[in-house]
């Protein structure tokens, strides 16, 4: 049986007036897969993960999440989604963020308290959960932000850099959970700009002005590139597409 | 130094923002034609009914040939010296039909009585003396009679606006003494005119603008509040985390609206009682109907509010825009002026205001007790209103998801 691929894009094509943010992008991913998506500021990762959630409609091409072309409405309940900007109430306490997003996931308050132990636990959060967002800090609101992506255990889960701002210890053990929830079936797809984060995923797709300069295993780009390490990795790439164009 | 530095930056900033650059050129710019326009200082097009049995005979004692007959037509002549660029002159036949018309779009009605010729006549002469006058070619004397009862012209008036209601007495009295000044006499306005307010001049101007100025302050509160919730949620993220989890637009979207006119009826709530425990408005109707007519526009006002989140990029453009709606709003919807005085065009807007509808069926309710059936029309077109918005906002919400 074919493996099934989870995420699939075909040739999306995004402008934004004259600026193509994505430019013919194709990429699959299967199921229980953590895909990395790296790539400098401005390659298009935002733009990438908002079309494929349907948030953003392609100039052309195709998003299909799940075996559903998107945008669709029956992809939501299996859907995880943290956006880049931290999109939590800063005027409700961390549980009250939660609650309210179980229970539009339809999820029950018993099954809301049990998923936020768990999460605030993964985020370090545990002890602040009755304080209000707004007076946490940009690291922490991101943290919350997480547990709401995951709070209803999706099947297919996009984190916009998830652990920007994060310290190094805290984002170790964010990229312990991934690659957990990873081997549950759940896949995921992570942007970050730290290259080196990326070595942690299962495939890295390197991104940049729209295209994907390349897709595999973090050990199969090393080879191919003939390098060490993915940061070198990725100036290499970038290189040889600046070289060709 | 430092602070030509920070204005040349607020500059530059408003100036790349094509929509707020837009709304400050045009705001003061609409706000004055919509004064100019609606204001003009005086009342036009007041509707008056009239009812004239005047047969249009005077039956006169003359010292050359005894008593004769003449056709004056005085309260033709009068209706003719009604100023028609103030009032919308329109005849009836039946006298109780058309006075159970005043205050149903019909400021007034006159009722002239089968013998208003010949009593005006005969008391001008009582009162000012013999006089001649042309008769079949001779001139004759016309001797003063015996007082006659004076059989009274009707007029009854809705009292409902003061200002309104002045300037309409004062149109008819300027015609009677026209009309008047023809017959020489010194017979006043007033003894020929049996006035009846309809609400016996009990209302004051407080009270004919307090269901308007409520619904005001609905309406800005309301759209406001709103309005600038839907905006950060947008900007905030949140709307776009909302609407990508398992829930419709439509779901969304009424659990603002629920939201917000749970706020609303509050507020209304809070206008209604501070303003008849602490100034005595006049509060005459039912206080369910008064509920179903809040509900309804509450829910109207939510979707305009939502729709104006879709056009605002942040929270300083929205503020704009409710500008823009608010000013109109207070000054088109017939509060403080009559709609009918206002030009045809500007009438157009009115009828597109919501406030129009809801100070109207207010109006009916708090000052004359109407009940839900006087109401349908206003509560036919704030529920339309209602309908139509929240479709539209509906659409609204789902847009911003994808432009968050």
């Amino acid at each position: 049986m074919a493996e099934e691929q989870v995420v699939r894009a075909e040739g999306l094509r995004k402008l934004f007036g004259k600026h193509a943010a994505l430019d013919g992008l194709s990429l699959s991913v299967p199921q229980g897969q953590l895909y990395g998506l790296a790539g400098p500021n401005g390659a298009g990762k935002t733009t990438l993960i908002r079309t494929l959630c349907g948030l953003l409609r392609p100039d052309e091409g195709a998003a299909y999440l799940l075996g559903w072309r998107m945008p669709n409405t029956r992809v939501r309940s299996q859907l995880g989604y943290m956006p880049q900007d931290f999109a939590v109430y800063d005027d409700l306490s961390v549980m009250q963020n939660l609650e309210f997003f179980g229970e539009l996931y339809g999820l029950r308050r018993t099954h809301v308290l049990g998923r936020a132990n768990e999460l605030l636990d993964l985020v370090q959060l545990n002890d602040r959960r009755r304080q209000r967002v707004g007076t946490l800090s940009g690291g922490m609101r991101r943290r919350v932000s997480l547990a709401i992506s995951l709070l209803h255990k999706p099947r297919l889960a996009f984190l916009d850099e998830p652990t920007a701002g994060v310290d190094p210890m805290l984002r170790r053990s964010f990229w312990d959970y991934f690659s957990a929830l990873a081997e549950q079936s759940v896949t995921l797809v992570v942007t970050t700009h730290l290259v080196e984060e990326a070595q942690r995923c299962h495939i890295v797709g390197f991104l940049m002005a729209g295209r994907l300069l390349t897709q595999g295993t973090p050990s199969d780009i090393l080879v191919q590139t003939k390098t060490t390490n993915l940061d070198d990795a990725f100036i290499a790439l970038q290189e040889r597409d600046q070289v060709k164009s | 130094m430092t602070s030509l530095a920070v204005m040349k930056n607020v500059l530059r900033r408003i100036a790349r923002d094509i929509r707020t650059l837009a709304l400050i050129v045009i705001l003061p710019l609409f706000f004055v034609l919509l004064y100019g326009n609606t204001f003009s200082g005086s009342y036009s097009h007041l509707k008056v009914v009239v009812v004239n049995a005047d047969n249009g005979l005077a039956s006169v004692r003359t010292a050359e040939v005894g008593r004769v007959t003449l056709a004056v037509h005085l309260a033709s002549s009068f209706i003719d010296a009604l100023d028609r660029g103030t009032f919308t002159v329109v005849m009836a036949d039946d006298a109780s039909q058309a006075l159970s018309s005043v205050g149903k779009g019909v400021w007034a009605v006159l009722v002239f009585p089968k013998s208003f010729s010949n009593t005006v006549v005969n008391e001008a002469v009582r009162a000012g003396g013999a006089r001649s006058f042309k008769f079949e070619g001779n001139t004759v004397t016309v001797l003063p009679g015996d007082p006659v009862d004076v059989p009274l012209t009707t007029v009854a008036i809705d009292d409902s606006n003061p200002l309104v209601a002045q300037a309409v007495l004062a149109g008819l009295d300027a015609a009677f003494a026209k009309v008047l000044d023809t017959q020489q006499s010194s017979l006043t306005v007033k003894s020929l005119l049996d006035v009846r307010p309809l609400y016996e001049g009990k209302i004051k101007m407080l009270d004919f603008t307090a269901p308007g100025i409520i619904g005001f302050a609905m309406t800005l509160i309301t759209i406001m509040l709103t309005a600038m919730a839907v905006v950060r949620e947008r900007t905030g993220g949140t709307l776009t985390r909302i609407l990508i989890a398992p829930v419709s637009a439509w779901q969304v979207t009424l659990g603002y609206t629920m939201a917000f006119s749970l706020i609303a009826i509050f507020q209304a709530v809070e206008l209604f009682v501070a303003s008849t425990v602490l100034f005595h408005v006049r509060f005459v109707g039912s206080p369910v109907a008064v509920a179903l007519v809040i509900v309804l526009f509450a829910v109207g006002l939510q979707g305009i509010a939502t729709l104006i989140s879709t056009v605002s990029k942040n929270e300083a453009q929205a503020m704009q825009f409710v500008l823009f709606l608010l000013i109109p709003s207070i000054m088109l919807s017939g509060v403080f002026w009559p709609l009918e005085s206002m030009p045809a065009s500007m009438r157009l807007f009115s009828y597109a205001i919501p406030l129009t509808y809801a100070n109207s069926a207010l109006r009916k309710v708090m000052l004359t007790g109407y009940g839900l059936g006087e109401l349908s029309f206003e509560l036919v077109v704030l529920a339309a209103i209602a309908l139509v918005t929240l479709f539209l906002s509906v659409l609204s919400m789902r847009r911003q998801a994808y432009t968050a």
